[in-house]
């Protein structure tokens, strides 16, 4: 015998025994045989060489034999695509037999053999079966033509399918409808174009709204998420359409529910002109949201996830609700979670108490996690509700004095960010914080710990020590860790220079030569250059104002919000993250949104505010201070100015524009002025009211230097005019100046050239100055923070510019345009003003006002009153229009005022009176 | 007593016979298995896979296998043919270009160990279309004279019209009792 006897088995191995058991002629022994393939096959044998067989016995009038061998084709189909077309035919026939139960599974398992070669093959029984009698053969159908669509997209347009399945729309059986809307709106989300292939027009909706209040719950939700892709003509259909879906919100199943506020939210946006329509149906969304949460916790934590997000777009649903999303003792960690972050996003002034104490009580729980949670709730609290601070402060105190260690350290993290929101106010509780250095070890503690130290190291007696003890384990710290303490070091260094020298060159050292850390090499480089190439310009970058950080750094960007609230109900909502993010292979398509809403601009301008604070984001990422000098706009600045610069330039477009380049140009344009004073008949060189100098700086705060000082336009240029008084023993020299971010961008134009100031001596000195800086709101608004320094020190005070000084030369207006915008802007932002003991007529009022830049448009003598309309427009842009209404020979006057922007309002006013009481 | 025990063999119908129908495509097949079956013309289309249904003639009971003659599925004929106790080759009799490739697909298929002792019924089917080839001109175009130890006949048949069918399972019943 050769060896050959050994690849020649004797053994027939199971399969063998199958197939021939398979092949027995005993329906009964049959169908035992294809459980045992089928048995095989889940448990993940390799079962597909009974291919043939198996389908031989599919021709049967055994149901339940055919549906186990409909079983077996769906999984191995794809591995014998040649031997699969032996199939067809039985398919064939067996989407015309009399049972429609057989029909219905035919196609059903049709739909699921992606095998190419026979899909052409299958189109004739699956146009039948879309006609079929039956509706559980058309609903099975209508699924199998999306299954369809996903193996052969142009075979289904080519053989008209899609217009089969829009005729289901109108199906008299509400689950054929149901099954049609979820066919096309799963092959309208993967039209490779991402344009919609089948438009719902609103005949099909109002039978879709027809069909929802009879058909299965799944056949609801497929009906409402169609529903949300559909965008009503008008203001009339989408209120017709919450009316009718209102009452889903009543239902059991919680994706109904959902699928329900998805819709409604989405109508919302387009019906937000209708106030009280929205507000009653902002009412009617929360008790069904609240339902979900008595639910079982997985379902609660779907639940949270979409409320959070609901909670970011409609604040006010559920502002109301804060109760329900107190943790009970028994969640589980991840809902306990969700509802934390809920319960921060509602927190207002109104509820801030009771959350505090609650927020309290969790951080004294066991669950580590939660509890750090928790306390950066407090933290989130005191940045977001103001006038909590306080209180939130006061609490992580309290928590701090508990001395777990875990707590402490995020307590610490916290009040980093409370002292970046609320600067120069609560540093009195450093001390508190440094008497807690020894038992951080978390990096992130660490970090803030060291930010804090190094940014307050002025009022830190041993500032060097603290820092100096971290240095010793420099090189074990993480890398956070070790960039906070190079920059915090580096800060020592340029607010106390003396005996701090050796500290800052041993941190550049460690940084630069013994780092294999790039990014911290990178920064002590860039520390080493700036500090030894120019001093100034180091403080200048290093400790340069920070930009204010605001709750809105956790929402979420707004375009992805409105994305996700379109894909509420989904996994998308679940994981914050659009579909695109993690559903492979779907084509990139159209991104869905919500309607754009006919709002006012002051919706647009809050939704704007997310964009500078992202700036901050960074900023807080790179923990470099550079932040603030990243040139800023004069207009583009943070949330509130950001509206103002929206609404002045929409003016200023509105009233032909142009206007803008002279403005910024004013001060080396004084021809404009004369100009100016030409058309109105005055003599040039008009004189701007000048208010008297007022003591800016004390001596006795600036050791010795006392500052008086006003402000004052000249010629379109304006100017901060200041006397400097030396009551110390002996000069001073260097002066240079710094104002801080302010609502307007004033800055200086150039610095101070000022000669030594002697002992006891005084000199005026007239500072030039340019609205180009950065902007910031300041409150009150006219608010200027300015630091001044000589070789002595720096000094900072804060001092109130007059209005006046911001009026530009070309704040004129034509009638026409004066009357348009006078009418345009909403009677909400109409200001009036009572104004005593006035002297003199309209003529020399409007004198008065033309030299400080308000301009008079029109005169007007109605019923013996005498109505001046006049106009000014500011700096940023602003424009304020003004109607003085006096009677003849009575010292007092009404004077309105209208802007867009009505913050300015008083500070005209004052302006106005000052103008005409002292001119 | 060789007489009596196939007399209840085929009284008790022990075993369903297993027979094969094929040919090329368009030949008649399925048209000939339902008129088999039931006795009348259904509307056919092209059999993509196969039809299998059960036949009973003269107290014998058939299991006729109809299998699509297309190019793409004859390569599937083979798994078909174990256990084969007979087969119905049908040719369309006015399909005088393919006779040569029908002759090819049946000497191929005959090749085949597991059909060596399978019985063949050869159907000159489309007898009723005008113009087509006699009987003796499709035995000589098959070669069927080359044909030997097997058992085997063939007979003229129009299957819309019923014509042949009948002479033709008679002899096909009578063969399979017959065969020892």
């Amino acid at each position: 015998m050769t060896d050959s006897k050994y690849f020649t088995t004797t053994k027939k191995g199971e399969i063998f025994e199958l197939k021939s058991e398979l092949n027995n002629d005993k329906k009964e022994k049959k169908k035992e045989a294809v459980k045992k393939v089928i048995a095989s096959m889940t448990v993940g044998k390799d079962v597909s060489a009974l291919f043939p067989d198996v389908v031989n016995c599919m021709q049967t009038d055994n149901l339940e034999l055919k549906k186990l061998v409909y079983l077996y084709l769906m999984n191995y189909a794809k591995s014998q695509p040649d031997m699969a077309i032996m199939a067809v035919n039985t398919f064939v026939k067996d989407c015309e037999d009399p049972n429609p139960l057989i029909r219905a599974l035919a196609v059903r398992t049709m739909g699921c053999i992606r095998v190419d070669k026979i899909t052409e093959y299958l189109c004739e029984p699956l146009r039948k079966c879309l006609k079929d009698e039956d509706p559980y053969v058309r609903k099975t159908a209508a699924v199998c033509v999306a299954k369809l669509y996903d193996i052969s997209s142009g075979l289904v347009e080519d053989q008209g399918f899609l217009e089969q399945l829009k005729e289901l729309l109108s199906d008299s059986n509400p689950m054929v409808v149901a099954n049609a809307v979820a066919a096309l709106s799963e092959i309208n989300e993967s039209s490779p174009t991402g344009q919609p292939l089948v438009e719902l027009s609103t005949s099909t909706i109002n039978k879709l709204l027809t069909a929802l209040n009879e058909c299965t719950e799944w056949g609801q939700v497929f009906i409402l998420d169609s529903l949300s892709n559909y965008t009503p003509r008008d203001e009339r259909e989408a209120q017709s359409i919450c009316e009718r879906i209102t009452p889903r919100l009543a239902h059991a199943n919680a994706a109904v529910v959902l699928s329900a506020v998805k819709v409604l939210i989405k109508m919302m946006e387009i019906l937000a002109g209708d106030v009280e329509f929205c507000n009653t149906l902002s009412k009617k969304l929360a008790p069904p949201l609240v339902t979900l949460l008595s639910s079982e916790p997985e379902v609660q934590y779907v639940a949270l996830r979409n409320i959070n997000l609901i909670v970011q777009k409609k604040p006010d649903i559920l502002k109301h609700e804060m109760k329900v999303f107190f943790v009970k003792y028994n969640d589980p960690i991840y809902v306990k979670l969700e509802k934390l972050d809920i319960m921060i996003r509602l927190a207002s002034q109104a509820n801030i108490a009771q959350v505090l104490s609650e927020l309290k009580e969790y951080a004294t729980e066991v669950d580590v996690d939660f509890v750090r949670k928790a306390v950066r709730a407090i933290g989130r609290c005191a940045i977001k509700v103001e006038p909590s601070a306080e209180r939130c402060v006061s609490t992580l105190l309290d928590l701090i004095q508990t001395k777990v260690n875990y707590v402490v350290q995020e307590a610490i993290v916290v009040i980093k960010d409370i002292f970046r929101k609320y600067p120069n106010k609560y540093e009195s509780i450093i001390s508190t914080l440094c008497e807690n250095l020894d038992t951080l070890d978390e990096p992130e503690a660490r970090a803030s710990m060291v930010w804090i130290i190094g940014e307050y190291a002025e009022r830190i007696d041993n500032a060097d020590e603290l820092l100096d003890s971290f240095l010793e384990g420099f090189a074990d710290e993480n890398a956070q860790v070790q960039l906070q303490l190079l920059t915090a070091v580096v800060k020592l260094f340029l607010k106390r220079p003396q005996h701090t020298q050796g500290l800052v060159q041993h941190v550049l050292s460690l940084a630069t030569q013994d780092s294999d850390n790039p990014d911290l090499r990178d920064r002590g480089f860039i520390y080493w250059r700036l500090l030894s190439t120019d001093p100034a310009a180091a403080k200048e970058v290093v400790l340069a104002d920070k930009p204010l950080i605001s709750e809105e750094t956790d929402l979420l960007e707004p375009t992805l919000l409105d994305e996700l609230i379109c894909h509420i109900s989904s996994l998308a909502s679940v994981y914050h993250k659009p579909p695109t993010a993690f559903v492979e292979g779907r084509s990139a398509g159209i991104r869905k949104t919500l309607p754009a809403r006919q709002g006012s601009a002051d919706e647009i301008g809050q939704e704007a505010t997310v964009i500078p604070n992202q700036e901050s984001i960074v900023g807080d990422l790179l923990s470099m201070d550079l932040g603030a000098t990243a040139p800023a706009a004069p207009l583009g600045g943070p949330a509130a100015t950001s509206n103002i610069d929206l609404l002045g330039g929409g003016l200023d477009v509105l009233l032909g524009g142009g206007s803008s380049d002279i403005s910024t140009a004013g001060g080396a344009a004084p021809s404009t002025t004369g100009l100016l004073g030409d058309i109105f008949g005055i003599s040039s060189s008009p004189s701007m009211y000048t208010p008297p100098k007022t003591c800016w700086l004390p001596a006795e705060k600036g050791k010795g230097m006392e500052i008086h000082g006003t402000f004052s336009r000249k010629n379109g240029q304006m100017s901060m005019d200041m006397t400097f008084t030396n009551k110390a023993m002996q000069a001073m020299s260097g002066f240079a100046v710094q104002f801080n971010k302010n609502s307007f961008g004033v800055s200086p134009s150039g610095p101070i050239t000022m000669t030594p100031l002697q002992p006891g001596q005084s000199l005026e000195y007239s500072l030039p100055l340019n609205t180009t800086g950065p902007v910031q709101r300041m409150d009150p608004l006219t608010t200027l923070q300015v630091a001044i320094k000589n070789n002595v020190d720096v000094f900072y005070f804060a001092c109130q510019m007059p209005i006046q000084i911001l009026f530009t030369e070309d704040g004129t207006l034509d009638k026409r345009v004066f009357l348009t915008t006078w009418r345009d802007i909403p009677s909400a932002n109409e200001v009036q003003y009572t104004i005593n003991d006035l002297n003199g007529n309209t003529d020399t009022v409007s004198n008065k006002m033309v030299m400080n830049n308000i301009f008079t448009i029109a005169k007007r003598n109605v019923e013996g009153q005498d109505m001046l309309y006049q106009s000014l427009k500011l700096t940023n842009n602003i424009w304020v229009l003004l109607e003085l209404k006096l009677t003849p020979g009575v010292t007092t006057a009404t004077l309105s005022l209208k802007s867009r922007s009505v913050e300015v309002a008083p500070y005209v006013f004052q302006a106005f009176e000052a103008v005409l009481k002292n001119c | 007593m060789g007489m009596l025990f196939s007399y209840f063999k085929s009284l008790l119908g022990t075993r369903e016979m297993r027979i094969l129908i094929l040919g090329l495509d368009g030949a008649g097949k399925t048209t000939i298995l339902y008129r088999l079956q039931v006795g009348e013309v259904v509307t056919t289309i092209p059999t993509i896979g196969f039809n299998v249904e059960q036949v009973t003639y003269k107290n014998l009971k058939f299991q006729v296998w109809d299998l699509g003659g297309q190019t793409s599925i004859r390569p599937y004929w083979r798994c078909y043919y174990s256990n084969t106790d007979a087969i119905i080759y049908v040719v369309d009799s006015a399909d005088k270009e393919r006779m040569g490739i029908s002759k090819d697909e049946l000497f191929h298929m005959l090749r085949e160990e597991e059909l060596n002792d399978a019985i063949l019924v050869v159907l000159a089917n489309k007898q009723d279309i005008p113009g087509c080839m006699s009987l003796k001109d499709v035995h000589q175009a098959l070669g069927l004279e080359a044909l030997k130890n097997r058992t085997f006949q063939i007979f003229k048949t129009s299957a819309t019209k019923g014509e042949g069918l009948d002479m033709a399972m008679e002899w096909l019943a009578n063969a399979l009792k017959n065969r020892k």
